[in-house]
């Protein structure tokens, strides 16, 4: 059963058309990144999960549930973080922790969720003199009260310094190993990088690509791109190594030391194995992954992409 | 269309609550943060005080000066009659002002996400709201009313309890009517602008319009427009029978429809004041012998509970069906 598949979702505001045919899922005990720049439709397919907002055509289900008819069952065994909310200025961060726990029915203790995100010195400040980056720790307690089984967080970095972020993905990382499935939206790429096992790419409303990290990696032209050293270089080696069918492009980068740059796709081994039955030797090969800022760039933009 | 699904999912879960149910449990738990963040909200503290002066002030000057009233044993009227007045036109506006951001306040801050996140129905919700800020108004009524007792308690000796609680009671009923108006109001929108011009057309409503409408229709049926007209009763005046002109029936009823006149009928029930000041006199002589059921007094208490349970319940139904 996956934790969250949303099938055909589309959702229209009149006459825009916020999501358009929106399908995937997400699998049990996986983290799962949900990017794609602002505007592009991540708070509205979170909203239709959450039910605060109604589907134009399509469903959702939650945990095996309907998240219409279901939504109060579903939002017992999940914890959300949601986007741009602000939070209560009159409450106490200790009261809203209590509040969640209340609402949840749970005994947790408001300290040791405070503390976890780093806000118990704040525990009985009121929350409207809170920071950005302190308000979005104490949302994020609120959602891990109850111990849910699966965590929605939307744009859980807004507002939080690099250290900030950091911990947040460490508590992500913590909550998945505990067996919480986690939903987590983002723009930028290498915060989902570093903690998720699937991603998929949202762009107007639509998924262009759902997949590893590895795999979109791979998915985009140049996933990988090879620097190889060698004693001499000579035009007839290089038109052969760009001949390689697994070779997107291959150039020149400098005589000193000769050095040939090479987009690769597959076998690394290909390249070389030519360059030296050339007769050229190899003094030194290096690889560098595409990086996956490039790879998501490549799918929002409008730069040509080969999808999937 | 997906019903194979649904029963499914139903079977997985333990228990089958659909999303639009209440939820008790739910409900005093958003009533209780509701009740907390009101508490703490200082343009509420600040029109309960104002609230509170006026009626300590009003109720001291009338105790002062009133001794010849005292010594007749008219007191707890001239308190009640009194302090039902300003109550009748404070409350709405204390009770308007606590409960226009409501629900647009959340949803413009976002913050409505936060309850929402929770396994909370989006009527829990509602109700929760409705409970929380209605007990603040409470608290609110009770500390002003206690200040004001005191100090016609100290001035005059004493005066009729229970007559006082029960003015108390009706005007945290009234006082809950207009709540239940201001958070349904506040729930068909998600804009605190427009939310608060709907509290001020409430006000308007029924401060100018309502309070206009006797002589509004009086008007329209003398000059014979459309469907008004008068109905002519004879009464006897002096000895002599004279033949006088009256509203017809639904007039009467609209006019009472308004909570503050609903509010001061429902007074002369349980209070023995005969100093409020009703909008329009209501005779049996002018109905051939008894008034109808829908103009005697006790039906002015079930309008003020139409004023509770339908704002808030049009607000349940519409709000389970909206986008946030």
């Amino acid at each position: 059963m996956p934790a969250i598949r949303v099938d055909g979702l589309t959702k229209s505001y009149g006459q825009t058309l916020a999501l358009s045919d929106l399908s995937f899922e997400v699998h049990e005990g996986e983290v799962f990144g949900f990017l794609g720049p602002n505007g592009a439709g991540k708070s509205t397919t979170i909203n239709a999960i959450l039910d605060f907002i109604r589907p134009t055509a399509g469903r959702v289900e939650v945990l095996g549930m309907d998240a219409q008819s279901h939504s109060r069952d579903i939002r017992a065994r999940t914890g959300v973080l949601p986007e741009g909310v602000e939070t209560y200025d009159r409450l106490t961060g200790r009261e809203h922790l209590q509040f969640a726990i209340d609402s949840k029915g749970v005994g947790d203790d408001p300290e040791a969720l405070l503390e976890r995100v780093g806000l118990l010195d704040a525990a009985d400040k009121k929350a409207g003199g809170y920071s950005k980056g302190m308000s979005q720790r104490l949302m994020l307690a609120m959602a891990l009260v109850g111990q849910p089984e699966l965590l929605i967080l939307d744009e859980p970095s807004t507002g939080l310094d690099p250290n900030g972020a950091r911990e947040m993905r460490r508590i992500v990382s913590q909550e998945n190993e505990r067996g919480a499935t986690v939903f987590f939206s983002s723009h930028i790429m290498e915060q989902v990088e570093a903690v998720c096992d699937r991603v998929g790419i949202l762009r107007d409303g639509e998924m262009v690509a759902v997949d590893s990290v590895e795999g979109l990696r791979d998915s985009v032209g140049g996933g990988e791109s090879l620097r190889v050293t060698v004693d001499r270089i000579d035009d007839d080696a290089v038109q052969a190594v760009r001949s390689l069918s697994d070779v997107s492009s291959a150039a020149v980068d400098g005589k000193e030391p000769p050095t040939l740059v090479v987009q690769v796709d597959g076998s690394k081994t290909a390249v070389l194995s030519e360059l030296e039955e050339r007769g050229l030797e190899v003094r030194d090969f290096s690889t560098t992954e595409a990086s996956l800022d490039d790879v998501f760039q490549s799918y929002t933009t409008d730069r040509e992409v080969k999808a999937r | 269309m997906s019903s194979e699904t649904e029963t499914g999912a139903a079977a997985g879960s333990t228990a089958d609550s659909p999303s639009s149910s209440i939820n008790l449990e739910s409900v005093r738990t958003v009533a209780k943060k509701d009740f907390q963040d009101s508490m703490r909200s200082w343009v509420f503290w600040g029109l309960s005080v104002f609230f509170f002066t006026l009626l300590v002030t009003i109720t001291g000057v009338i105790a002062y000066f009133g001794e010849d009233i005292a010594a007749q044993g008219a007191t707890t009227d001239v308190l009640v009659g009194l302090v039902s007045e300003i109550t009748r036109l404070i409350i709405p506006l204390i009770a308007l002002v606590l409960g226009w951001k409501a629900i647009a306040g959340e949803r413009e801050t976002g913050s409505i996400k936060i309850l929402l996140s929770l396994p909370h129905s989006r009527k829990d919700v509602l109700l929760g709201k409705l409970i929380g800020r209605s007990a603040v108004l409470a608290i609110s009524l009770t500390v002003g009313f206690v200040l004001a007792a005191v100090v016609v308690a100290a001035l005059l000796g004493q005066f009729d309890v229970a007559d006082y609680a029960g003015l108390l009671a009706m005007s945290i009923l009234y006082g809950i009517a207009y709540t239940s108006i201001a958070v349904a109001l506040s729930s068909l929108t998600r804009s605190t602008t427009i939310a608060g011009a709907a509290m001020f057309g409430v006000f308007v409503l029924f401060y100018v319009v309502w309070n206009t409408l006797s002589n509004v229709v009086w008007l329209l049926a003398s000059r014979e427009i459309l469907f008004f007209d008068t109905v002519t009763y004879t009464t006897e005046i002096q000895g002599q029978s004279v033949e006088v002109e009256r509203h017809q029936d639904w007039v009467y009823f609209l006019v009472n429809m308004d909570p503050g006149e609903a509010f001061r009928r429902t007074l002369t029930l349980i209070t023995d004041a005969d100093l409020i000041e009703l909008q329009v006199e209501l005779n049996a002589e002018m109905f051939g012998g008894e008034l109808p059921f829908f103009l005697q007094d006790w039906f002015s208490f079930l309008i003020l509970l139409f004023w509770i349970v339908v704002p808030i319940a049009i607000a349940l139904y519409r709000f389970d069906r909206v986008d946030l």
